[in-house]
C-alpha cells in the first residue's frame, strides 16, 4: 500500500455553525449574559437570558485569540436582534480565556463545562469527560454543577480534538464520520502504543504500510485514546452520572469504547443537528450562566 | 599526564571556554529571573513589608552573601556545603564554620545534567549535576566539604557524582526512625561528622562551643516560629514572602537573620494592628507539600498560586526547602556533650518528615504534620507537588490524599518539570483549584 497521498479535500475541517431560538424574546429588564470559549481548536459562544439560552455558535479558534473570539461573538449575534451593548455580562473561558476582549472576567473551563453539564443533563450528573482540542479533563461535580475535584491530563495532544483532525487527514475519512469509521470492524484490534500526536502519526504511517486498513488503524487509534481517557476517569474516581463533552463528545468511536471499558452508560448526547443543545458548547454554555450568577450578585452589593 | 586519583568518574571535562561562556549565560538569565521574581512578588502586594528588603538582597546568589562568605574565607574560615535538611547545622557553627544549602534551583542547568545522568532522574539532581558542571553554584563553588545525606536514590548518586569536584561527607540516615537502633546509628553518623568538620577547620567543638550554636540556632527557630504563627491569621504576608525569608536561613548569616526576621514580624505585629493586609482576608487559603521549591527558577507554583485569578495564598508549606527547615529546635536536658549530641540526633531524625521514611505505620509523622498544619493554618486545600522523578514524594501521594479526604480538604496532585514551558498548562490547574475553593463567587 503506498502513503496517503496530499489532497485537496480538508478531511479534518468540522462543520462551523450557529443556532438561535427564534422564539425566544426579550426585553430590556432580562439578563442577557454571554459566554465565550476560545479553545486551542474551536472557539465557542453561547448567549443566555436570564440564564435560558438563546444562540450559540461555534468556529475555528484562529491564530489569535482576541480575533477568534470577536469572530465568534459577531457569528453568534448575527441574526439575532441583540447588540454587544445589550450584554450585561461576559466571562470568557478555554485556553485562550485571558484574551477575550469583551470579557468582564475570566473563568477556566474546569468550572464552566461542569456548570455547562449541569444544564444541558441537569442536577444527576457527577462526572464530567471534556475532551478538547488539546487536553482531557475529568472533572467531578455536586448536583449544581459546582467543581469538586478534577485531573488533566499532560501536555501530549493525542487522543484530543487536534489528534482527530490529524487522523482524519492522514486516513482521508471526513472528521464526522471518523467514530462511525472507527466502529465498523467486528473485532476490536490491540491499541496502538504510542501516546504522542507525533509518534502516532508515524506509527499509524507504519501501519498502513504494514497493511492494516484505515478501519482499523483509526480503531486501534481511537481505542487507545479511550482507554488513556478511561484511566484518566477511573484516577478522578466514577461517579454516575457520566457524560462527554468538548468537541469528542461527538465521536461515537471514543464515546461507546469508554462505556465499554468502564462498563456504564454515559447520560446520551442531545442531537445538536436537530437544534438541541450541543456538549461541545458546554464550556460556553457554562460560562454564560456563571456570568449571570456573578452579575447578579454584582447588582445586589 | 594526569594522576589516578584526580581522573573524574562522572563528570566530563568540558573545555574552559564552554564552562565560561554557559557560566555567563545562565548567570545572567537567573540574574533576571531573580529580578523578575522580586519585582512579582512587589505587585502582588504594593504594600510589601519593607522589612522584606534585606531578604531580597540575601537572595541574590551573586551579591553581598557571595561577597561576605569569600572574604570570610580569605580570613581562614572554612564553609561546608549541605544538600539536605539532615544537615546538623549546630556542629559546623560550634567549629566556626559556615553551613550554606547548595541544592540547586536552576532550570537550565537541569539540562545539563542530562549530559551525565538521564532525563528521568530528579530534575533537582540533574540541576546540581549541571550547575557543578559549569561552577555556576557560588555556595557550592565556596564549600570546602558537602554534607550528603543519602535520602533517595538520587541523593545517594549525586553524592558520588559530586565527589568529581568536592570533598563529600557523606551520611546515612536510617530510613525507619522508631527503632533503638536508628538513633544509635545516626548518633554514630553525628558524631563521625563532627570529627570530620572538627578536621577540616582545625577547631574544636567543645562543649560551650556547641552549646552556644544550639543557642543560635533555638533562637533562629523562635523567630522562623514567630513569622510561622502571623501566617495563621489573617494574611499579613504573602506566601512567597513568608517562603523567601525561611529558605534564606539556609544561606545568611543565622544571627543576622534572626534579627532580620524579628523585625520583619514586629513590621508585621503593626501592620495586623492597623487591619492592613497582604491580600484580601477571603482570599482561598493553600499549603504546598512535595518536592522542595528552590530559589531562584523554580518559584513558580507559589507565584501562580498568588498571581492566579482567582488569587490566592499560600498560607504554609510541608517543604524541606522553607518551613520544614527551622521548625524544630534541638531539646537539651543538660548541657554535656553527650546529652548535646543526643539532642541534635534526635532532632534532625525524629522530627523529619522526609518521604524516605517508612515505620510500621508507614510515614505517620508526615502526615500527622501536614494534617496539623492545615489545621493551625486553616487552609482550604492542599496542592500536592511533585517534580517528575522524585518518587518519594509521588508514592506517598495516595497516603497523604486519603488522610485529607477524611478531613475534607481538597489536594490536588501537580506534577511538572524544571521547565518554564508548562507554566501556561499549570495556570489553568491551579486557577481551577482556587474556583474550586474559592467561596467567594457563587457558582
Ligand atoms: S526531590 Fe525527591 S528525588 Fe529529588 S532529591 Fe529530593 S527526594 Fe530525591
Amino acid at each position: 500500500m503506498t502513503e496517503p497521498t496530499k489532497d485537496t479535500k480538508e478531511f479534518w475541517r468540522w462543520e462551523e455553525y450557529r443556532r438561535v431560538c427564534s422564539d425566544k424574546s426579550w426585553d430590556h429588564k432580562d439578563v442577557i449574559t454571554a459566554g465565550v470559549d476560545v479553545g486551542s481548536v474551536g472557539s465557542k459562544a453561547a448567549i443566555m437570558i436570564d440564564g435560558q439560552i438563546y444562540a450559540w455558535a461555534v468556529t475555528r479558534t484562529g491564530s489569535n485569540s482576541p480575533d477568534s473570539a470577536k469572530k465568534v461573538m459577531n457569528m453568534v449575534l448575527k441574526d439575532t436582534d441583540l447588540t454587544q451593548n445589550d450584554i450585561k455580562y461576559t466571562v470568557g473561558t478555554g485556553y485562550g480565556r485571558v484574551n477575550v476582549p469583551m470579557a468582564n472576567k475570566a473563568i477556566t473551563e474546569i468550572a464552566c463545562h461542569a456548570k455547562g453539564a449541569n444544564y444541558i443533563w441537569g442536577p444527576s450528573v457527577r462526572t464530567i469527560l471534556d475532551v478538547g482540542g488539546q487536553d482531557i479533563k475529568a472533572i467531578h461535580c455536586d448536583q449544581t454543577g459546582r467543581v469538586t475535584s478534577f485531573l488533566m491530563n499532560d501536555k501530549c495532544a493525542a487522543g484530543t480534538g487536534r489528534g482527530m483532525e490529524v487522523f482524519a487527514d492522514l486516513l482521508k475519512i471526513p472528521i464526522e464520520e471518523i467514530g462511525k469509521v472507527s466502529l465498523s470492524l467486528d473485532e476490536e484490534p490491540e491499541p496502538v502504543s504510542c501516546t504522542c500526536v507525533a509518534y502516532a502519526k508515524t506509527e499509524a504511517v507504519g501501519l498502513l504500510r504494514k497493511g492494516w486498513s484505515r478501519e482499523k488503524v483509526l480503531a486501534a487509534y481511537t481505542r487507545a485514546m479511550a482507554v488513556r481517557m478511561a484511566n484518566l476517569i477511573s484516577r478522578v474516581g466514577l461517579e454516575k452520572e457520566l457524560v462527554v463533552t468538548g468537541g469528542q463528545s461527538k465521536n461515537m468511536g471514543i464515546v461507546s469504547r469508554i462505556e465499554n471499558i468502564l462498563g456504564v452508560k454515559t447520560l446520551p448526547s442531545p442531537n445538536w443537528r436537530e437544534g438541541e443543545l450541543d456538549p461541545m458548547l458546554a464550556g460556553a454554555m457554562g460560562a454564560a450562566l456563571l456570568g449571570k450568577a456573578l452579575y447578579v450578585k454584582a447588582q445586589g452589593n | 599526564m594526569k594522576s589516578q586519583s584526580a581522573e573524574k568518574k562522572y563528570l566530563p571535562d568540558m573545555p574552559q571556554k564552554e564552562v565560561e561562556e554557559l557560566n555567563a549565560s545562565v548567570k545572567a538569565a537567573s540574574e533576571r529571573i531573580m529580578a523578575d521574581n522580586i519585582e512579582r512578588m512587589k505587585k502582588t502586594d504594593p504594600n510589601r513589608p519593607a522589612a522584606m528588603q534585606y531578604f531580597d538582597e540575601v537572595s541574590n546568589f551573586f551579591g553581598m552573601r557571595q561577597k561576605e562568605i569569600q572574604e570570610a574565607k580569605a580570613q581562614g574560615r572554612k564553609v561546608i556545603g549541605y544538600l539536605c535538611v539532615f544537615a546538623p547545622i549546630e556542629l559546623i557553627l560550634a567549629a566556626d564554620a559556615i553551613p550554606v544549602r547548595v541544592n540547586s534551583g536552576w532550570y537550565d542547568t537541569s539540562k545539563l545534567g542530562d549530559r551525565i545522568v538521564p532525563v528521568e532522574v530528579c530534575p533537582v539532581i540533574r540541576s546540581t549535576i549541571g550547575a557543578k558542571m559549569i561552577d555556576l553554584s557560588p555556595y557550592l563553588e565556596l564549600s570546602d566539604a558537602v554534607i550528603s545525606t543519602l535520602t533517595c536514590d538520587g541523593q545517594t548518586k549525586l553524592s558520588e557524582i559530586l565527589s568529581d569536584a568536592k570533598q563529600m561527607w557523606i551520611m546515612t540516615p536510617p530510613r525507619v526512625k522508631d527503632s533503638a537502633q536508628s538513633l544509635h546509628l545516626w548518633k554514630e553518623e553525628i558524631k563521625a561528622i563532627k570529627t570530620q568538620i572538627e578536621k577540616l577547620t582545625g577547631n574544636k567543638i567543645t562543649p560551650k562551643k556547641l552549646k552556644e550554636a544550639i543557642e543560635t540556632m533555638q533562637k533562629a527557630t523562635k523567630a522562623f516560629r514567630r513569622l510561622q504563627d502571623l501566617r495563621k491569621g489573617n494574611p499579613v504576608i504573602m506566601g512567597r514572602d513568608a517562603m523567601l525569608v525561611n529558605q534564606m536561613s539556609m544561606w545568611d548569616d543565622i544571627k543576622r537573620w534572626t534579627k532580620k526576621t524579628e523585625a520583619l514580624c514586629d513590621e508585621l505585629e503593626k501592620r495586623a494592628e492597623k487591619n492592613e493586609w497582604a491580600c484580601p482576608p477571603d482570599t482561598p487559603r493553600v499549603i504546598v507539600t512535595g518536592t522542595p521549591m528552590f530559589w531562584p527558577d523554580n518559584w513558580k507554583l507559589p507565584t501562580l498560586i498568588e498571581e492566579a485569578t482567582p488569587q490566592g495564598i499560600l498560607v504554609g508549606d510541608e517543604l524541606c526547602s522553607s518551613d520544614r527547615v527551622l521548625y524544630d529546635p534541638v531539646g537539651i536536658d543538660e548541657w554535656t556533650m553527650d546529652d548535646m549530641i543526643n539532642g541534635i540526633a534526635e532532632r534532625y531524625l525524629m522530627a523529619s518528615t522526609c518521604p524516605c521514611f517508612t515505620s510500621k505505620d508507614g510515614n505517620e509523622d508526615r502526615v500527622n504534620w501536614l494534617l496539623n498544619k492545615v489545621k493551625d493554618t486553616k487552609a482550604q486545600g492542599v496542592i500536592y507537588y511533585v517534580i517528575r522523578g522524585c518518587m518519594l514524594y509521588a508514592m506517598e501521594y495516595s497516603r497523604v490524599k486519603k488522610a485529607l479526604d477524611k478531613v475534607d480538604i481538597p489536594v490536588y496532585y501537580l506534577d511538572t518539570e524544571y521547565t518554564r514551558e508548562d507554566v501556561g498548562q499549570m495556570k489553568t490547574r491551579v486557577e481551577a483549584f482556587l474556583e474550586m475553593l474559592s467561596a467567594r463567587v457563587d457558582f
